[in-house]
Formats: structure tokens, C-alpha cells, sequence
């Protein structure tokens, strides 16, 4: 990966902006650490030593396509972060001739901070069963043959606990959440001009920062990703006080392949589970 | 919770079926458990998520959605949304310690007064039985 993986995505950055095909490149550089991956926006093809990938690129940078509606963006994405592009496509957020993907096949990043980096893999590149980007228009690295569906044995144990345990247990982080609101910024789906916890009217959570309001906010959060999660994990990443959100979107994710047989953002043309139905289904319902 | 132990339901009920057939009860003679504390929607379809995370956290035992049997909804497809929405909403409610018994969707039509009563007192029942909710 490394140096290679850079020089490829820098000599496409260099081309696109020359030729003007695109406005910006949207990629990774290393950070004022001299460690650790952040966002850059490239504008100048004289700028484009600036981009870099290794281990540490780690942000789903299709989220900043949303800013960058009607202006030709490319854009690299590593494979789980190239699910949020049909995600965003299929609910018509961008299109597709505007936007130039750079798909880089991930080996995984790792856990980092300022000024460190370890050797250990994120938690998502341990589930993650989509290394070559789903969409790309260069592809970067060679594509690698999937491993089988993945399992969900963090679900699974929660699931071994007791309805009460259960309870507190999300009482317990309910009561932690800061209600910093860095989960939804970061996450491709969260892009609601009025999300539901910042509506005064009806005030459907308080704007206490307290356990009640909290779980209300983490519990639709999630359930607002539901069929719509790409298994970024980018919100759990940002947390500050590190609450296990994964959980609640694996569980999502798990009930939705069970449910609707259905996987978000594989591809652009499927209809998301909740804006579509069966008649004849009955998951369970009122039998 | 109310204070003699007894659950607190609350039931969203669309206007054109399960309504009725609320009323249906009432014009009837159907008696069923006071616990429930009805809400008129339109339509099974216009209960957002939202409307039931909230009455579990302003601390209800149980929620009912009652709508117009599939194939009956007034809007011609509002229940199969909402059908949807509830399952997977059920499910995620289940894996933070709500258990599946207390979120229950029911199909009632106009005619079937008889029927609403023996769900509400089912329902109250069971929920009796399975206590209130201890965390939350
Ligand atoms: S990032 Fe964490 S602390 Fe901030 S709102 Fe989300 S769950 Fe709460
Ligand atoms: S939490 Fe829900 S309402 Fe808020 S931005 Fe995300 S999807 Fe939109
Ligand atoms: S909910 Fe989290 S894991 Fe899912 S798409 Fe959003 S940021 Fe990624
Ligand atoms: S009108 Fe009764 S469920 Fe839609």
C-alpha cells in the first residue's frame, strides 16, 4: 500500500484537475501530527503532493459530498466508505456524473491518536466483508475476493443478557452521551436539514442533556440508520466517551438482512427497506 | 406505571378501523381494562417511530398500534409501511432491554368491537403479568 497507493491516487488527482474534469479532489493527507490521517481538499493540481494514503485514512470522506452538490468532486474511498456513494445515490443526494470516485481496495486502518499510531485494526476491518469499493472509476490496489457473510457475535451476546440487563446497560451509556452530536456529523446518512433531536417543535427530545433525552436521541439515531447503515463505524469512532454504537447498528443491520434479505448501499437501484414493502409479508406481525 | 401496579398502554389506534372498532366496544357494551389510553391517528402509517420511542421514554409499559387490516388501509398502503417500520422497530427496542411483548401491532377492523376488547384485555394481561418496566 503505502507509497505506491499514494502516487497512483496523486497522479489521478494531478490529471483530473488539469483536464478539469473535476473542481476538487476530495482525499487524505497526512496531519499536522505528521502521523495521522485527515480530510484535504485539493483544488490546485500543484497541490497534489499533499495527498497521501496509508493505515491511519480512516474518515468516510463521502460524507463532504453532500456539500459539494452540482460541482464535479472526486473523491477517494476505501471499500466500506464506497457503500455510503450508492447509499447517497439511491436517495438522490448526488449524482453520479458529477462525481469522480477513486476506489482504493483497503487492507484495513488501524487504531490511532494524536501523534500515535498502532498496529491494531479498527473494529469495523475486523466485520468489514467489503475491501474493494462497490463503485470506483479507478480503482487503486487489486481487488481481493470476499470472505463469507459476516457474524455477529457482539450482537449475539448482548442478546444473552436479560431484558434489564439490557435496559441498563443502555441506560448506563444513555447517561454518558454528551449529546455531542459527533455521531451524526460524521455519519454519509445523517444529512437531515432538521434532524428530529434539534426540532423545538414538537420537541421530540428535550434539550436537557440527560439519560432520558439521551436514550431517546441514541435509540432513533440508530433506528433513523436502519436499512440506511453502511457499516462504517465512523460514528462510533468519533465519540468522545466512546459509546458502542456499533451495537445498536449491527443489530439493525443483522435484522434488516433477516427481515428483507437486504444490505445498504450495495448498489444504487435497490429500494431502501422502509420506503418499500411486501403485501404478502408478515415479519412476524399481528399472525 | 400507575400507582396501584397496574400497566400503563397506550394505544394508537387509525381512525377508520381500529377506532371504530374501539368505539364498536364502547356502543357494544364490550367491557376491557382502563389502562389503555387512546391516541386517534389517521392512519397505522402516520405512527412514526418516534411517537412510540417517546411514550417509552416518558415511561409507558406498553404501546399498541392497531390499524385496518392489510389489504383495508384508507390510504391503501399505510399499514404496510408501518408494518415494516414496526418490525424492525420492535426488534431494536427488544435488544435495549423493551422487550418484543410490550410493543404490539395489531390488525382490528370497524366491525370488530368484540375482538378490540379481548386484545386490550389480552394485552393488559400479559403485561400485568410481565411487571413494569424496571429500568428506564
Ligand atoms: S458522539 Fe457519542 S456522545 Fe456525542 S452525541 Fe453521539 S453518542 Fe452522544
Ligand atoms: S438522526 Fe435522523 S433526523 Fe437526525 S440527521 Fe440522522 S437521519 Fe436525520
Ligand atoms: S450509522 Fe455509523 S456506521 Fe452506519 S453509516 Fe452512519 S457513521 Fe457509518
Ligand atoms: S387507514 Fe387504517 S391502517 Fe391505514
Amino acid at each position: 500500500m503505502g507509497e505506491d497507493f499514494t502516487q497512483q491516487i496523486r497522479d489521478k488527482a494531478k490529471e483530473l484537475l488539469e483536464n478539469g474534469a473535476v473542481e476538487c479532489v476530495i482525499g487524505y493527507e497526512t496531519g499536522s501530527d505528521g502521523v495521522s490521517a485527515r480530510p484535504a481538499f485539493i483544488y490546485d493540481a500543484a497541490e497534489v503532493d499533499r495527498l497521501a494514503f496509508d493505515n491511519t485514512c480512516t474518515h468516510n470522506l463521502v460524507k463532504y459530498l453532500l456539500d459539494k452538490k452540482g460541482k464535479s468532486t472526486a473523491v477517494v474511498v476505501k471499500g466500506c466508505d464506497s457503500r455510503a456513494l450508492n447509499l447517497l445515490l439511491s436517495e438522490r443526494q448526488i449524482q453520479r456524473d458529477k462525481v469522480y470516485v477513486i476506489g482504493v481496495v483497503c487492507p484495513g486502518v488501524v487504531e490511532w491518536g494524536w501523534n500515535k499510531r498502532s498496529e491494531q485494526l479498527q473494529k469495523r476491518c475486523n466485520w468489514c466483508r467489503q475491501h474493494t469499493p462497490v463503485v470506483s472509476d479507478f480503482a487503486v490496489g487489486e481487488p481481493i475476493t470476499e470472505e463469507p457473510p459476516a457474524e455477529f457475535a457482539d450482537v449475539a451476546e448482548m442478546a444473552t443478557k436479560t431484558a434489564e440487563d439490557r435496559a441498563t446497560f443502555w441506560r448506563d451509556q444513555a447517561e454518558r452521551c454528551i449529546r455531542c452530536y459527533a455521531c451524526r456529523q460524521a455519519c454519509p446518512g445523517c444529512y437531515c436539514i432538521d434532524c428530529f433531536v434539534e426540532l423545538l417543535d414538537p420537541e421530540w427530545v428535550g434539550i436537557r442533556i440527560a439519560p432520558d433525552e439521551n436514550w431517546m436521541w441514541n435509540t432513533i439515531r440508530a433506528y433513523h440508520l436502519g436499512g440506511r447503515c453502511i457499516s462504517c463505524n465512523e460514528c462510533e469512532r468519533v465519540c468522545p466517551v466512546n459509546i458502542p454504537l456499533s451495537l445498536l447498528n449491527r443489530k439493525l443491520e443483522q435484522e434488516v438482512l433477516d427481515l428483507f434479505d437486504y444490505k445498504a448501499g450495495m448498489s444504487e437501484d435497490a429500494p431502501a427497506p422502509l420506503i418499500t414493502f411486501k403485501k404478502d409479508e408478515n415479519l412476524g406481525i399481528a399472525e | 406505571m400507575s400507582e396501584d401496579n397496574s400497566p400503563l398502554v397506550i394505544g394508537f389506534l387509525c381512525n377508520w378501523c381500529s377506532y371504530a372498532g374501539a368505539d364498536m366496544a364502547g356502543t357494544s357494551r364490550q367491557a376491557y381494562p382502563p389502562n389503555i389510553r387512546i391516541m386517534r391517528v389517521p392512519c397505522s402509517g402516520r405512527v412514526d417511530p418516534l411517537l412510540i420511542v417517546k411514550c417509552f421514554e416518558e415511561g409507558a409499559d406498553a404501546v399498541l398500534v392497531a390499524g385496518c387490516h392489510p389489504g383495508d388501509c384508507h390510504y391503501t398502503e399505510g399499514n404496510y409501511h408501518g408494518r415494516r417500520r414496526f418490525a424492525l422497530l420492535r426488534d431494536l427496542l427488544d435488544f435495549m432491554g423493551i422487550e418484543k411483548e410490550r410493543f404490539r401491532i395489531e390488525w382490528i377492523s370497524a366491525s370488530e368491537g368484540k375482538r378490540f376488547a379481548k386484545v386490550v384485555s389480552e394485552f393488559t394481561d400479559e403485561m400485568t403479568k410481565l411487571g413494569p418496566r424496571k429500568v428506564g
